[in-house]
């Protein structure tokens, strides 16, 4: 019997990649959302996900920036 | 459960560890003691910052609205500042009375931020003191500060100017005929410090009054060749703009007073007064006129002084000093006397010069000091280099070479070697006690920034000399600890602008750029499920860093650039200059290899690339290098940034043809906590109007069949190496006499015998003596 998934096709470089595999493998976001691993700069995952994934990118991304106008 | 909760701790404890470890990355640098809070008097202590008003709009992006505050003048378009009510100042650059509001504004606050068009300055309890120290006048600020302003000062900044120079700068510590005396042109200042009983006590009562004298000023010292004609070729630069677009009279009128009184003192007549103290209590006076709220100026009168001999040394007629050289000395000997303070001069722009140049004024015994061995012999060539002084006159006193110190003139030693507390060798033993009994005249401090506080202190209770002179490119620390210097040596006397100097070819061009390198999947992984310690190592050891490096290092060697590559993590370090078959230089690298590899670097055409540690991070003078590409480096220490770039700012001959003579690359990993890092290790040079260029792609790189690491195993097997690396090489190389951090494991001798106890090892207990160990609720009933 054919089973119909909803997911999003996700592209994005190698190194992001296996940012969302770790998040995956590690339930950081409680459930896992990898529907399929597809190629090197692609991947399939559950469209509900997705506001959380960005969240998660947009916070990796704060901390590994440091604002440049500091108040001192 | 004792046993997992014995483990508990454990991890609780190297939980602690790491980040006391994050935070000694923050303030790596040596740290000392809070307790010279009592040395800065209680106005310096007070902030502009708050002394505004405290309702001001702000907009959503946290601009602030002053049009309510501040009235704007009609003629404002002619006019280069705006005065924000929390003591920021910004200049407007291309301004036509650019150079007068600069030269002003340079002795009365500090530089923030300098970029090409608008430079933003910060009034500052510590930079008032110092335009006090210079001869500036509380009227005369404020008038001048008037004059140059878009629109009218606001009240708080008046008030803040006169609440931090009034009191300023009006008593002086001066040291005449070897009699140290207290000077001041207000005979009411004097009469309320004599009110004061501590002083009193430590007043000499040889006369019966105080001293009064009509005295003339004379003119400031000319230095060595540097005749006038040098400053005067680098004014009319300026003096054309100024006739195509009006310049309010009253702004040039006043700069031209403004500047005779800096410079031209002579035939002018001041009546001080003065009274002697003594001089074992000179200690106990400066401090007490601290919380007096009337801190000395020490001064020396050089030129009266006779009881210390004069020594020989003049500088070399060929020695010229560069204008910016010579205003940083103009403002250090400005009334004929030599005044104590920092002078701030980007690398390679000469400090050593000024230092020489000083010693050469004074013309009194003088001690040089600074941070290693290598730098001894640096500064004793450079003496040679611009001075008559030869070797009988130069005396290095370090754990390597000891020259006889007797009758020379200018010793240069290392802080280490004057703060050594442990046994020395007879030898060494015998100059530290002639050292101590002998007045210096002038002290010379090199990379003054380095040094804590409390070493400091100890230099000076060792060393008596009359005046200091700090010289440094970076004056700031991570801990914020610099301003103290202001009053263990004296303010900051003048700081050079890096981006006029570029302009003007004192210092090399330089480009940085920051490379972007993506982490390979495999490397990502691993780097996201490692701990810290470890991620290190994997941003790094990046092949994709690798390929950069080496694709960099090879299109400037096609160029016939000589490159210097730092890393500061030494696993890496070896493993790329095995891999791309290159010298390099790291702590343990003997004396006698590191010279034989420099040698080579500077002459042999075929050695253009060397890799280093951090050991070559200041005082390696590598004059020839100009491009450096940064691997790895100390965490987001702006001082490093700063130090490295000055590697390759010596100007560079004959290179004028191109934009940019210079190099600096960092290699970053990207999606890393390496990109942070890089962001803040920035932010000083960003101050000081450099700007990083970001490259995300090399062109070329991947058609290029010579570089390493492109297939997919051969990153595998690298990933292998890096994996397998001990905890050791994953973290930064440790320099010994740097911090203090703990050192992981202790090596004794033996026979696994002994271990079980087959020698002659009995069994027995210690009690560990825990009566030391007091719980704080029982503290009350003990004595």
């Amino acid at each position: 019997m054919v089973k119909v998934t909803r997911g999003t096709l996700v592209k994005c470089d190698p190194a992001m990649k296996e940012f969302l595999i770790h998040l995956d493998e590690t339930m950081a976001i409680g459930t896992k959302f990898i529907i399929e691993d597809l190629d090197e700069q692609h991947l399939f995952i559950q469209t509900d996900a997705i506001e959380t994934l960005m969240a998660r990118v947009d916070d990796l991304m704060d901390k590994i920036s440091f604002p440049m106008t500091e108040k001192s | 459960m004792g046993g997992s909760k014995r483990e508990e701790k454990a991890k609780g404890k190297r939980g602690r560890k790491k980040k006391v470890k994050e935070e000694e990355e923050e303030i790596y640098e040596d740290n000392f003691d809070v307790d010279e809070e009592e040395g800065v008097p209680g106005a310096a202590k007070k902030n502009a910052e708050n002394a505004g008003g405290a309702t001001v709009l702000e907009d959503e992006f946290g601009a602030k609205d002053y049009r309510k505050v501040l009235e704007m003048k009609p003629d404002h378009v002619n006019r280069p500042l705006w005065v924000a009510p929390n003591g920021h100042i910004f200049l407007e650059s291309f301004s036509p009375v650019y150079k007068h509001a600069h030269d002003f504004l340079i002795a009365i606050s500090e530089p923030v931020c300098r970029p090409e068009h608008i430079h933003e300055y910060k009034l500052t309890a510590y930079s008032l003191y110092a335009a006090v120290s210079v001869g500036l006048e509380t009227d005369d600020i404020i008038e001048y500060l008037r004059r140059l302003s878009k629109t009218s000062i606001p009240d708080g900044i008046v008030e803040f100017i006169k609440l931090c120079t009034l009191s300023y700068g009006k008593v002086k510590l001066v040291l005449k005929h070897n009699k140290y005396f207290i000077e001041s042109p207000f005979p009411e200042v004097l009469q309320k410090l004599l009110k004061d009983p501590v002083i009193q006590e430590c007043r000499l009562r040889r006369d019966a009054d105080m001293i009064t004298q009509v005295e003339t000023k004379k003119a400031a010292p000319q230095f060595g060749a540097g005749k006038p004609g040098t400053e005067s070729a680098a004014a009319p630069a300026a003096e054309p703009v100024q006739e195509v677009v009006p310049v309010p009279d009253d702004i040039t009128d006043f700069y031209s007073k403004l500047d005779k009184a800096d410079e031209d003192d002579d035939e002018q007549q001041t009546s001080t007064v003065s009274f002697e103290v003594d001089q074992e209590k000179i200690e106990v006076i400066q401090k007490r006129c601290i919380e007096l709220e009337h801190p000395l100026l020490a001064e020396y009168d050089f030129r009266n002084d006779t009881v210390n001999p004069d020594i020989n040394v003049d500088l070399k007629p060929s020695a010229v000093l560069r204008p910016y050289q010579e205003k940083s000395l103009r403002k250090m000997f400005g009334n004929g006397r030599a005044r104590s303070g920092v002078i701030v001069l980007p690398c390679g722009a000469g400090k050593s010069l000024v230092g020489v140049t000083a010693c050469c004024t004074v013309r009194k015994r003088a001690i040089v000091l600074c941070n290693s061995g290598v730098s001894v012999e640096q500064w004793k060539q450079q003496f040679k280099m611009w001075s008559t002084a030869d070797d009988s006159m130069i005396c290095r006193f370090t754990s390597e070479a000891k020259d006889k110190p007797m009758g020379c003139g200018v010793l240069i030693t290392t802080y280490s070697m004057i703060t050594h507390s442990q046994k020395r060798s007879w030898e060494a033993e015998q100059t530290m006690k002639w050292l101590q009994t002998q007045e210096w005249g002038i002290m010379v401090l090199d990379e003054v920034h380095t040094i804590p506080a409390k070493m400091f202190r100890r230099v000076l209770t060792i060393v008596q000399s009359h005046c200091k002179l700090g010289l440094t490119a970076t004056l700031l620390r991570e801990d914020d600890k610099i301003a103290d210097l202001n009053f263990l040596i004296g303010p900051k006397l003048y700081e050079a602008n890096w981006l006029e100097l570029q302009s003007k070819n004192y210092i090399a061009k330089v480009q940085c750029a920051e490379v972007w390198c993506p982490m390979t999947a495999d490397f990502y992984r691993e780097y996201l499920h490692c701990k810290t310690c470890r991620k290190l190592l994997l941003y790094v050891m990046n092949p994709n860093k690798f390929r950069a490096a080496q694709f960099l290092i090879k299109y400037h060697e096609r160029r016939g650039d000589k490159t210097i590559v730092f890393s500061d993590n030494v696993f890496a370090l070896k493993h790329y200059a095995i891999k791309m078959n290159k010298p390099y230089i790291y702590g343990p690298t003997s004396q006698s290899e590191r010279i034989q590899i420099l040698q080579n670097f500077k002459f042999n055409p075929k050695v253009n690339t060397i890799f280093v540690s951090k050991v070559a991070d200041t005082s390696f003078d590598l004059p020839e290098a100009n491009v450096l590409i940064q691997i790895s480096s100390q965490g987001g220490s702006r001082r490093q940034e700063a130090q490295r770039l000055g590697r390759i700012l010596r100007a560079k001959k004959g290179a004028v043809a191109e934009e940019y003579n210079a190099f600096f690359y960092t290699l970053v990993s990207q999606d890393t906590l390496e990109m942070a890092y890089s962001r803040k290790r920035q932010r000083f040079l960003v101050n000081q109007g450099y700007s990083y260029k970001v490259v995300t792609k090399l062109a070329g790189i991947e058609n290029d069949p010579d570089i390493f690491y492109k297939s997919r195993e051969e990153q595998a097997l690298l990933l292998q190496q890096v994996l397998a690396a001990s905890d050791m090489d994953a973290d930064e190389e440790r320099i010994p006499g740097e911090g203090n951090r703990p050192g992981g494991v202790k090596r004794t001798a033996g026979n696994i015998g002994s271990m079980s106890g087959a020698d002659d090892a009995v069994y027995m207990e210690y009690k560990r003596n825990l009566s030391h160990i007091k719980h704080p609720l029982f503290k009350k009933f003990r004595a």
